[in-house]
């Protein structure tokens, strides 16, 4: 494997096994306010696997995810085809060492939605989304592995808001959509990603930056409005009930048009999520 | 914390309440959205025995079998959910899985004696604590297919039973 392959594979599988420091500590303040409860004993078993998982360097989840590549590339840097072939070549490698469950589904346009081709029993068959990049004034040319499991995709929502020149009503609805979407995901305490930009596929960029730069021990007075409303709704973890249905929020608003209508991405990421783990290449 | 090993007798399932931290130990079935429905036609045509299958005080746990681990699927899911009623009138005392289960559902469990335990979805530690793992019958549905595992003390939370659930 060339030096790229290598970060890029172990990045992967960082991502899949590993909670970060600002994660694990959000998750010991959440226990530490509800000592005794049922969803207490869920968060600490979710801490726990975490631990077991950063140790033998294995799955935090059954559902490892799909990967999802956020590149930032300094003004002196290059991203040429060849250094995106070996980024490919790496998430492959990365997806048979974690191991990530096969999830490729196999065929034509038909048989791909329909999922009748049947499944690639090889891990590293199954494709990252298209690449994200942005230029940053930082000299670096730095690679971010998010990791996104099914559960939260079937209950993320990207769609229009009427602002009505308010930044309280767009709060409103994102909190009106999220209580619904924490409480259907099953595997809460969640991350609340959201986006907010001009068009679904800015929007969606946007919470994908969301997801890849945001940190539970720096929070916005805007995210954490989010996140106190959400919580009084007592979803709980796993939805058994109790004061953290969402562990924090993670926003990123983008340029905005002259109009009446934000477009918002949300994305309930699970109790693992954001899985996620950053390499400079 | 209540140990419990399979297969499970009808006095273990009638003293779990809603709420109950148990550990549960031996063999257990697993099974989800592709398989589940064949196993309720197996039972409702009395054929389990031809696809090497007793369910008599047996465990089902709504997962996949990959080289991921294992780790419960939402058991609302309209082919999971739908199998609690049939699953327990023909012998399996416990749904191991996750998420809310409608009113009838949960008086269905009652009626049968039989429960539905929440599992965390915690996959490196759940990889700790099974010991085996073998396909019963259809082996073509790849992680799908009926497996039956080995497990070590899995912690669950006991999420409905006698009628009553956990969730509001």
């Amino acid at each position: 494997m060339t030096d790229i392959e290598e970060k890029v594979c172990d990045c992967l599988v960082r991502a899949g096994s590993t909670f970060r420091g600002d994660q694990k500590e959000a998750y010991r303040r959440a226990i530490a306010k509800e000592p005794g409860t049922s969803s207490c004993w869920v968060m600490q078993q979710v801490l726990d696997n975490a631990l077991v998982a950063e140790k033998n360097r294995g799955p935090l989840c059954d559902d490892t995810g799909i990967p999802h590549i956020f590149i930032e590339v300094g003004p002196n840097r290059q991203v040429s085809g060849n250094v995106l072939a070996q980024i490919h070549a790496g998430i492959e490698a990365g997806l048979r060492k974690l191991p990530g469950r096969p999830m490729a589904i196999m065929g034509d346009d038909y048989h791909r939605i329909d999922q009748s081709g049947g499944l690639n029993p090889d891990s590293g068959a199954l494709a990252p989304s298209p690449i994200l990049i942005k230029p940053v004034e930082e000299d670096v040319l730095r690679l971010t592995v998010l990791m996104l499991g099914g559960g939260p995709a079937i209950r993320g929502i990207t769609q229009r808001v009427f602002h009505k020149h308010s930044v309280q009503v767009v709060i409103d609805e994102i909190v009106a959509r999220a209580i619904p979407a924490v409480s259907q995901l099953g595997c809460s305490p969640c991350t609340l990603a959201v986006g907010i930009g001009r068009s679904q596929f800015e929007a969606t960029s946007m919470m994908m930056e969301a997801m890849a730069k945001g940190n539970y021990d720096v929070q916005s007075e805007f995210e954490r409005m989010i996140t106190d409303r959400v919580n009084e709704s007592n979803v709980g973890a796993l939805g058994l009930g109790g004061k953290t249905s969402v562990l924090a929020t993670f926003a990123k608003v983008g340029p905005q048009r002259a109009s009446g209508v934000r477009i918002v991405a949300l994305r309930p990421c699970c109790c693992f999520e954001p899985r996620r783990a950053t390499v400079e290449l | 914390m209540i140990e419990l090993t399979t297969p499970f007798t009808e006095e273990d399932i009638a003293k779990l309440k809603v709420g109950d931290v148990v550990s549960i130990s031996g063999y257990i079935y697993t099974g989800r959205d592709a398989v589940l429905p064949k196993i309720v036609k197996h039972a409702e045509e009395g054929t389990l025995s031809e696809v090497g299958v007793d369910l008599q005080g047996q465990v089902i746990f709504h997962t996949a079998v990959s080289p991921a681990g294992v780790g419960p699927t939402s058991s609302n899911k309209l082919e999971i959910e739908s199998s609690f009623e049939p699953l327990s009138r023909h012998g399996i005392k416990m749904h191991l899985g996750k998420g809310a289960i409608k009113p009838e559902t949960v008086k269905a469990l009652a009626e049968n004696n039989a429960v539905f335990a929440v599992i965390p979805p915690v996959t490196a530690l759940l990889e700790s604590q099974t010991e085996e793992r073998d396909v019963v019958c259809y082996p073509e549905l790849g992680m799908e297919a009926l497996h039956r595992i080995k497990v070590n003390k899995y912690q669950a939370i006991i999420a409905a039973a006698k009628g009553e659930s956990i969730y509001k």
